[in-house]
């Protein structure tokens, strides 16, 4: 190899390796700085989610090992809330569940409420899910009652928006109902 | 077995990626013209598709997640993809040269469609497994064909048709696509 | 050369990257069903085009010709991850309603063609007049497409929150297939014949 062949094969090579690292390094860095932020947004939102669904609260203790909130005023548990995920129309949508402080019996699971965190529906839409319209008819429903009308339960979809009305309501039916189950067995047995 | 049908036929029907996600519509326009080049091009991205959903889905979750890097996926898939039809490129290049000649231009044209990066961030968004990755990839490119063909024989017909002079080329493809778009509803039901 | 309101003017109208070129519709159609969502997509576009374009003709002298794209395209992907990882920091919810399409800026045939049918054989204010004009041009044509997709499917005019129009009948009774994937294609397909019967833009 002489000469030119060597820079006509090579220079090429580390003129995009350098490129590379440049744009490696300044990800990097662009990275460090939002990252926090985007931590940061993401609790904010959580905490905003159970205010809405707890005005009275005053704290929580987070039992790690199932992904629950315990809201308490003070030493008194008044609930329980937990992140859900529901597959919409556009993609993921993020919501936050509570349920009152009952026996977590299967017949007896009350929704406190439900809070949209993040999604991706189609504006006046799938996005309505966000409305009070939609989200406050979750309100005080039990476990069985969360459906939609068309299928025996006592949520109204939102016209023109099924998917997303039953993607939500079948998030929220199955997970009520699964972390109820897990709260009775790890923290209610437990305490 | 369930699942992995369900996300074929949703991927490649349902929530098709040019007439639903309004993926691939670059290439869409530009190829449907002709049946035979509209196939080929087809399935060379169903290749490029399947290969780079298993390549990427290795490198996210063994190199990116584990090492918390996972805002690089944005370089490095697209790199992967440019890399692989290069490699596709040169070999079709090298054993079939009428093939090479008939998708002409449109070969390094796969590393900008939009479907082929989208659904290697598809199936990280989702969080499939290998095989889920794979059949999601084969629905995508499957999908994307379907429609490419559907599109190029309308328009080969189209060509003889008289037109409104305003409405000749692509404002009646776009209109075709709308009425396509309608009709694919109907799989809506299918699951 | 050196024609700075030359270049930036061709890309608004007569040679609209969207409209004319007929470059980086998958965007176009899948955001715009809003005006906050027309607007949040042109800023991030116009960022990365201008500076895609920058770095580009900077380098120019200097990028080998062989691996010209591969260098083109890792520019354009970690731009656009700045961009990506800046939006989700400081906006959540733009960063939710754009969705996937923040990262696929990085496709966006527009940036990628920019960099090399212009860029890489232009200086610095020339490809920086060019990615101006290309950047309003394609904020231009997907203003027009949401405004009337989101009048229309909605009832409602929106934009940084407030209000900004709202026609009493269709408030009620939303024509929502302007909302949906198909609309958007009827939208663009009238928009396109409509401005080459007007002579606005030239006949394909």
């Amino acid at each position: 190899m002489n000469q030119t062949d060597f820079r006509k094969d090579i220079m090429p090579v580390l003129f995009l390796t350098i490129v590379v690292c440049i744009a490696v390094i300044a990800l990097t860095v662009v990275d460090g700085i939002t990252g926090e932020k985007i931590a940061e947004n993401d609790r904010q939102k959580t905490l905003e989610g159970l205010k809405e669904m707890f005005p009275e609260m005053d704290g929580f203790d987070m039992a790690s090992d199932i992904d629950v909130f315990i809201i308490k005023i003070g030493d008194e548990v008044v609930g329980y809330a937990f992140n859900v995920t529901a597959q919409g129309y556009g993609g993921d949508i993020g919501l936050i569940v509570g349920i009152e402080n009952t026996t977590l019996a299967e017949d007896d699971i009350i929704l406190r409420g439900i809070s949209i965190t993040k999604h991706s529906e189609t504006p006046a839409l799938g996005a309505e899910i966000v409305k009070p319209y939609f989200k406050d008819q979750f309100e005080g429903l039990s476990a069985s009652e969360v459906a939609l009308t068309k299928d025996g339960g006592q949520i109204d979809a939102i016209t023109g928006a099924t998917i997303s009305s039953s993607a939500v309501s079948n998030a929220v039916h199955d997970a009520i109902i699964e972390k109820a189950e897990l709260i009775r067995t790890t923290i209610l047995e437990v305490e | 077995m369930n699942e992995l049908l369900t996300i074929f036929f949703s991927m490649a029907l349902i929530n098709n990626f040019v007439l639903t996600k309004f993926l691939g519509l670059c290439p869409f326009f530009g190829v449907s013209k002709k049946l035979k080049s509209a196939l080929s091009m087809g399935l060379a991205v169903i290749v490029v598709m399947m290969a780079a959903s298993l390549v990427t889905w290795l490198l996210y979750y063994q190199l990116l997640e584990p090492n918390g890097v996972e805002y690089m996926k944005t370089v490095i898939f697209i790199l992967v993809i440019a890399s692989l039809v290069q490699i596709l490129e040169l070999t079709i290049r090298r054993t079939n040269v009428a093939l090479y000649n008939a998708l002409g231009i449109y070969l390094p044209l796969i590393t900008t469609n939009c479907a082929v990066l989208g659904v290697t961030f598809l199936n990280v968004q989702e969080g499939y497994g290998f095989a889920e990755t794979l059949v999601a990839a084969l629905g995508a490119g499957v999908g994307f064909t379907l429609v490419l063909a559907i599109m190029s024989g309308i328009r080969e017909r189209l060509e003889l048709a008289d037109t409104p002079k305003s409405f000749e080329g692509m404002p009646v493809a776009f209109l075709v696509a709308m009425l396509l778009g309608i009709s694919f509803i109907a799989f809506g039901g299918m699951v | 050369m050196g024609d700075f309101s030359g270049n930036f003017k061709k890309g608004l109208i007569k040679s609209n990257p969207v409209l004319v070129l007929l470059l980086g519709l998958c965007p176009t159609l899948a955001v715009s069903t809003s005006l906050d969502n027309a607007f949040g997509m042109t800023a991030a576009v116009l960022f990365v085009l201008i500076s895609a374009n920058i770095i580009v003709s900077v380098i120019r002298k200097w990028t080998p010709d062989r691996v010209r794209i591969p260098v083109f395209i890792v520019v354009i992907a970690s731009l656009v991850t700045i961009v990506d990882l800046t939006i989700q920091a400081f906006s959540p919810e733009l960063s939710a309603s754009l969705g996937i399409f923040i990262p696929l800026i990085v496709v966006n045939c527009i940036i990628l063609g920019r960099a090399e049918a212009f860029a890489s054989k232009n200086t610095i204010l020339d490809s920086t007049a060019d990615a101006l004009g290309m950047g309003f041009g394609f904020g231009i044509a997907i203003t027009i497409i949401s405004f009337i997709r989101q009048l229309l499917g909605s009832g409602v005019l929106e934009a940084f929150g407030k209000k900004i129009v709202e026609v009493p009948g269709l408030v009620d009774n939303p024509m929502a297939i302007f909302l949906l994937p198909m609309g958007a294609f009827l939208v663009i397909g009238c928009l396109l014949a409509t401005l080459r019967y007007t002579g606005v833009i030239a006949n394909e």
